[in-house]
């Protein structure tokens, strides 16, 4: 619990410090900002309900990146090519992640991915899915979603 | 090279936001042209900011420029779920293209 509360404290010191540009004379201001952020977090998001693995957040951030410029240049050419390029579809997708943080996750970055938008989480224990808009129904989506999954669970020290 | 690096990103950028705004205005129906806003224009977003970071006078306004990003991705994101979720409850049904 301290070590977490040190760590988010220590994060958002660090944004007070860029949001400042490095100025000094504003830390006043900004000691008080920092620990009502820290007890925002941790009332909105508890500790060891779900924390993220410092040594999986790399690869996460290079898969995330990677498939963000994917997604933004496959959709790019099709608006370059017109309504003709797409062949849209919705799916529905069991989610084998935990509720709460990783399947909100989940449903935002698969919105960032190629050809995915999520358009319903149904958070239900036993039969978690995730209602999907499709670009074109010939994308290779579910294996990419199995991937995102994957990446997300290691990231929360989680199965999937 | 750093201003040259700069530029070039900030013409990809440019063109990332354009096909975002051509796609908004060319995909037939509300599913669609989410994803020319979630995917595009964040990407030309990313690129512009990237670009501009890389002439930052100093390093804590180059890293404050490139924070926008993030929250601009999770915002965008969350509005485009919200969005697409209002509009199946609605009824919306996906554009086809056999039946149009």
């Amino acid at each position: 619990m301290i070590r977490v509360l040190w760590w988010r404290g220590l994060l958002f010191a660090c944004l007070w410090w860029i949001l400042a540009e490095g100025r000094l004379d504003g830390w006043l201001l900004g000691s008080i900002a920092v620990v009502a952020a820290t007890w925002a977090s941790v009332a909105l998001w508890p500790p060891a309900a779900h924390d993220v693995r410092l040594a999986a957040l790399p690869a996460f951030l290079a898969f995330f990146l990677t498939n963000s410029v994917r997604g933004g240049w496959q959709v790019a050419l099709m608006a370059l090519r017109g309504r003709g390029a797409l062949q849209p579809a919705f799916l529905e997708l069991p989610l084998n992640l935990p509720a709460g943080v990783p399947q909100v996750l989940m449903t935002n970055v698969l919105s960032l991915m190629p050809g995915t938008v999520g358009v319903e989480l149904v958070a239900e224990l036993t039969n978690a899915r995730l209602r999907l808009h499709v670009l074109h129904q010939d994308l290779p989506v579910v294996a990419e979603a199995r991937a995102l999954e994957q990446r997300i669970a290691a990231l929360f020290g989680v199965s999937a | 090279m750093t201003d040259w690096l700069s530029g070039a990103l900030l013409i990809v950028g440019a063109f990332f936001y354009a096909a975002g705004t051509l796609g908004l205005l060319r995909f037939p129906d509300v599913y669609s042209r989410l994803h020319a806003l979630a995917k595009a224009d964040n990407l030309g977003l990313g690129c512009v900011l990237l670009g501009l970071a890389l002439q930052a006078e100093s390093l804590a306004a180059g890293l404050k420029l490139l924070l926008i990003w993030p929250l601009a991705l999770a915002a965008s994101s969350a509005v485009a779920y919200a969005i697409a979720r209002r509009a199946d409850r609605l009824g919306v049904k996906p554009w086809r293209k056999d039946a149009p």
